[in-house]
């Protein structure tokens, strides 16, 4: 008995994986969202930047290609550390490795530069 | 340089990367008047690069570690990727022409996605799986949303993206676990200790298995497809439905067979419930659709269904039947939707099932090929798509999976309803204006593969022994 | 190396994932599923390093910056699809992103 039921497990996992994710779509909404609207709570507060002006307001668009930006190159270089502490064994192909890993960074620069996202105005 | 010689093996994925930054430079400085020539670069380079993959040896060679590895089954996959990322580009040129998509990225886009695929396919660890899986997915998210101006192609894109997110984050998580309580990414090493795993690696199959499963596209992790496939622009969305499934198949059995071959008999239950739901989702739902975009996302949802078929049976012969399946669809997608593609009237692209009525007055040998595909699609001998599910119930009944078998048959009965439905429309029903004719890229695509469904029988023996080979390779 | 065990590890982790699937699901708003999305990648990535502390292997650590990468790179995307269908619709709510339905 134990042995079948254990054969089946799997089964039993993936269809309650599905069934849960089925039924949180379908209920978490008339659990989660909590409807007493009012005005302040129909405002558009979770976007961020509604209180300062009118809801029409444009939010610059160059603060998020920016911000964009700064994420990609910010974290690749993550990848610098682990190469700089164990620079000394890696030998002529570590050094290269990384090379071509920052031409590739560099390419991208490169494009971005042309295409005109680095200017402000 | 001893290092660089042993790249080899890595050569096409080189290939496509280098070729792609190349590209981005060329377009960077040369703007929009580089925007056709590149399109024909971009094929040469997968053409280079599929080259590259036959011209290597058949014999299994491990690369870094044992995270890269290319075999025979590698390379068959890879090449059917590669002929699923040339056939898109191909039949891109109109559509690029519009002065408004003029941008030269879609090319690199497509070249920077099939590296990935080809990363996913060659994939001998966790960690090459989930780079392979992201490098694809990012890929083509942006190429979904790729028609900035056309609100349903950025819905398209941000439905993909929301979704595929979730998944890559589920996969990734199944990775951690299987990682967790195995202690190795390789699937070597995964293999020997899986049969103690107990509970917890189960739990991370599932979740590996989930993430899969939403890229093929297989019940439970469906939702995506219809809105994508019918939001996306046609050729991209021919470009969905053909090589990232190869790949994501290419990555189901390779995660099955070597680094899970302890618990085969838990992994074939999963998948025997995706296929068995596939097939029956993608029977039933495609009846009612007037959108043919839509009607083929079903089509692609049943089709993945059967493919898997030949994954629960978990043999050597179930992995050729697969390998079988998976040429012949891309080969009847890429002709299907370069019908669609040509579905246009003064420039603009009509999508609805009653658009094509009465085609075979208007247009007969476009009419007649189309429905040979149709019915290859359906199943009917002695074409191309009959074979293809021929050999996955073959398999399936010879692991002794026969209730899987009947169910499969059943599920292509009702299927070839919806596919007869639209022959019938193109062949009786009053004529709609004709469509602009089709430039000579589409009708190369309409008839290579029409003839490659309809001439199958009279010389399948190529394909098959090469998949025989291939799937030789993971045992 | 006495410290934390592993099962405490994969409990933060299978409870970050849990409330970052939860957020996908129940949030409307775009830029918070991002947010989610992220929360469930950095579970994934937890347990990793989890993982690697449970064999003492340096493979769960490099997992993870691959996977602080990758998700780097998975919400530039996702930020400038958000941001493209935001110049369309002038809303972050997933609702409304309903143009294609049958």
């Amino acid at each position: 008995m134990n042995a079948l039921l254990q054969e089946y497990l799997p089964l039993v996992i993936f269809t309650g994986i599905s069934l849960a994710m089925g039924l949180a779509l379908l209920v978490a909404p008339f659990i989660v969202a909590y409807r007493q609207p009012d005005p302040e709570k129909l405002s558009a507060y979770e976007c961020g930047f509604n209180a300062f002006d009118d809801a029409r307001m444009k939010f610059d668009v160059r603060f998020y290609l920016v911000a964009i930006i700064f994420i990609i190159f910010d974290l690749e270089v993550a990848f610098l550390f682990p190469w700089a502490i164990t620079f000394g064994q890696l030998g002529v192909f570590g050094f290269w490795s990384m090379m071509v890993f920052l031409a590739v960074l560099t390419v991208g620069f490169i494009y971005e530069w042309k295409k005109g996202a680095l200017e402000w105005d | 340089m001893n290092e660089a010689s042993a790249l080899y093996p890595a050569l096409p994925e080189l290939i496509l990367a280098g070729g792609a930054m190349v590209l981005l430079m060329i377009g960077a400085f040369g703007g929009e008047r580089a925007t056709s020539p590149m399109l024909s670069y971009a094929i040469a380079l997968l053409v280079v690069a599929g080259l590259a993959i036959a011209a290597m040896p058949d014999e299994r060679v491990a690369l870094f570690n044992g995270s890269f590895v290319v075999d025979g089954f590698a390379k068959f996959l890879k090449i059917l990727a590669v002929l699923g990322s040339i056939g898109t580009l191909w039949m891109s040129g109109d559509f690029l022409a519009d002065p408004d998509r003029r941008k030269f990225e879609y090319s690199v886009l497509i070249l920077l996605a099939t590296a990935g695929m080809f990363v996913l396919i060659s994939a001998g660890d966790l960690i090459a799986l989930y780079l392979g899986f992201e490098l694809m997915s990012l890929s083509l998210y942006v190429v979904a949303a790729f028609d900035r101006d056309n609100v349903q192609s950025t819905e398209a894109g941000l439905k993909y993206f929301v979704l595929g997110a979730l998944s890559s984050g589920m996969l990734l998580y199944g990775a951690s676990l299987i990682y967790g309580f195995t202690g190795t990414v390789k699937f070597a090493g995964i293999a020997q200790e899986a049969a103690n795993g107990g509970i917890g690696l189960i739990i991370g199959l599932v979740l590996l298995f989930a993430g899969l499963c939403f890229k093929v596209s297989a019940v439970p992790f469906h939702m995506w497809t219809p809105d994508v496939y019918q939001g996306a622009p046609t050729p991209i969305t021919a470009f969905f439905a053909s090589a990232p499934k190869v790949a994501a198949i290419a990555a189901f059995v390779r995660v099955s067979f070597s680094a899970f071959p302890a618990i085969a008999a838990q992994w074939q239950q999963i998948i025997i419930f995706v296929a068995i739901a596939s097939m029956a989702l993608g029977a039933f739902a495609a009846i009612g659709q007037r959108n043919i975009k839509r009607l083929m996302a079903y089509s692609s949802i049943g089709h993945m269904g059967y493919a898997l078929i030949g994954l629960a049976a978990a043999t050597g012969e179930g992995v050729q039947g697969v390998l079988v399946y998976m040429a012949i669809y891309v080969a009847m997608t890429l002709g299907t939707f370069a019908c669609i593609v040509s579905m246009r009237r003064n420039d603009k692209p009509f999508e609805e099932i009653t658009d094509l009525s009465g085609l075979a007055r208007t247009n007969p040998a476009q009419a007649f090929v189309l429905s040979m595909l149709l019915f290859s699609l359906a199943g009917i001998p002695p074409l191309a798509g009959f074979f293809a599910k021929f050999y996955v119930f073959l398999a399936a009944v010879k692991a002794g999976l026969f209730t899987l078998a009947v169910l499969g048959v059943l599920a292509s009965v009702v299927g070839a309803y919806y596919y007869l439905l639209i022959v019938k429309i193109m062949y009786f029903d009053e004529p709609a204006p004709a469509f602009d004719p089709m430039g000579n890229a589409l009708r190369s695509i309409v008839a290579v593969t029409g003839l490659f469904v309809i001439l199958f029988f009279a010389y399948p023996g190529p394909l098959v022994e090469a998949a025989a080979v291939a799937a030789k390779s993971l045992f | 190396m006495a410290g934390i065990p592993l099962s405490h590890g994969l409990l933060v982790a299978v409870v970050l994932f849990a409330l970052g699937l939860v957020g996908v699901l129940a949030r409307r708003n775009l830029v918070f599923m991002l947010m989610s999305i992220e929360i469930m990648l950095n579970a994934a990535g937890l347990a990793f390093i989890a993982g690697g502390a449970r064999w003492a292997q340096p493979d769960g650590q490099i997992m993870f910056i691959l996977v602080l990468t990758l998700a780097a790179a998975e919400v530039s995307v996702g930020l400038a699809l958000i941001l493209a269908l935001y110049h369309r619709l002038e809303t972050l709510d997933a609702d409304a992103a309903d143009k294609l339905k049958g």
